[in-house]
């Protein structure tokens, strides 16, 4: 019934893929693309070593939190766009989302992003391991906190290790979720474990 | 002067009135209200949030 309401006030939904750097993110977009779902990008960021497939980002959205002119993602409704999950609280709330939310341990997140920082020579910040685990995990819990409040936001949360242990199964689910009659096997082919790199094992945690 | 209120079991308010007088606060409502201030910004902490941009500005996924 909510859902509904939201629907007939502010159009069909603006499809968004989020979660934190590093959390699966770009699969998810190729996933997506693969599957037949019109998808945002602007193909600025190509693809690299850590990104092989490539990032299907829109440069735009990184601007999000610094503009108060956001009406072109009404231009998107019924396509699917990646936003980085500190950028969700930046969205005009008069639209419809649903959100695609990839949620993968943050001990893989982190030494994924360190190692993409040490490739791009960048520091990023002084803040330990410890500090940053604490930092993203009480970052997520108000995500997840507004996510779950907010009318015109449906979420569905998939977790990285299930997507690529049982890919066609978690393909069904977006599928379903985004009312779409998407091609859930080749969805499924953008998946490839290889890529699953920086597992998190408790012998590497100890 | 508080619009809202909330339930705190007996044994409990008596600790925090007598922990109130002992510190010193001018009254009840007081030492609350600078107790859960205090504990509000230990989830809040504008510098995780600094941190993060930081980072996510290194990795390039905020500009």
């Amino acid at each position: 019934m909510k859902t509904l309401y939201y629907r007939l006030r502010f159009g069909p939904p603006v499809v968004l893929v989020s979660g934190l750097p590093r959390s699966g993110t770009s699969m998810l977009m190729q996933m997506l693309e693969k599957g037949g779902m019109p998808i945002v990008s602007d193909q600025i960021r190509t693809p690299d070593e850590d990104n092989p497939k490539g990032y299907h980002e829109l440069e735009r959205v990184k601007e999000l939190d610094k503009t108060t002119e956001k009406s072109w993602l009404k231009n998107h409704r019924g396509e699917a766009i990646k936003i980085i999950s500190f950028l969700l609280q930046d969205l005009p709330l008069d639209l419809n989302y649903r959100v695609i939310f990839m949620r993968r341990n943050l001990n893989e997140v982190l030494r994924s992003q360190n190692k993409m920082l040490e490739r791009n020579g960048n520091s990023g910040t002084d803040a330990t391991d410890d500090k940053m685990r604490s930092n993203y995990d009480m970052h997520l819990r108000k995500v997840y906190y507004r996510l779950n409040r907010l009318g015109n936001f449906e979420t569905l949360y998939l977790d990285y290790p299930e997507v690529v242990a049982d890919p066609v199964r978690q393909a069904h689910r977006i599928a379903d979720f985004v009312s779409r009659d998407l091609d859930v096997q080749a969805m499924a082919s953008a998946v490839q474990s290889g890529l699953y790199r920086n597992r998190h094992s408790k012998a590497a945690s100890a | 002067m508080f619009g809202n209120k909330v339930k705190i079991e007996k044994a409990l308010y008596n600790k925090i009135k007598m922990y109130s007088d002992i510190a010193g606060y001018s009254s009840i409502e007081e030492f609350v209200h600078h107790a859960l201030q205090k504990e509000i910004e230990q989830f809040e902490g504008a510098d995780s949030e600094e941190e993060i941009r930081e980072k996510l500005k290194g990795l390039g996924y905020i500009s």
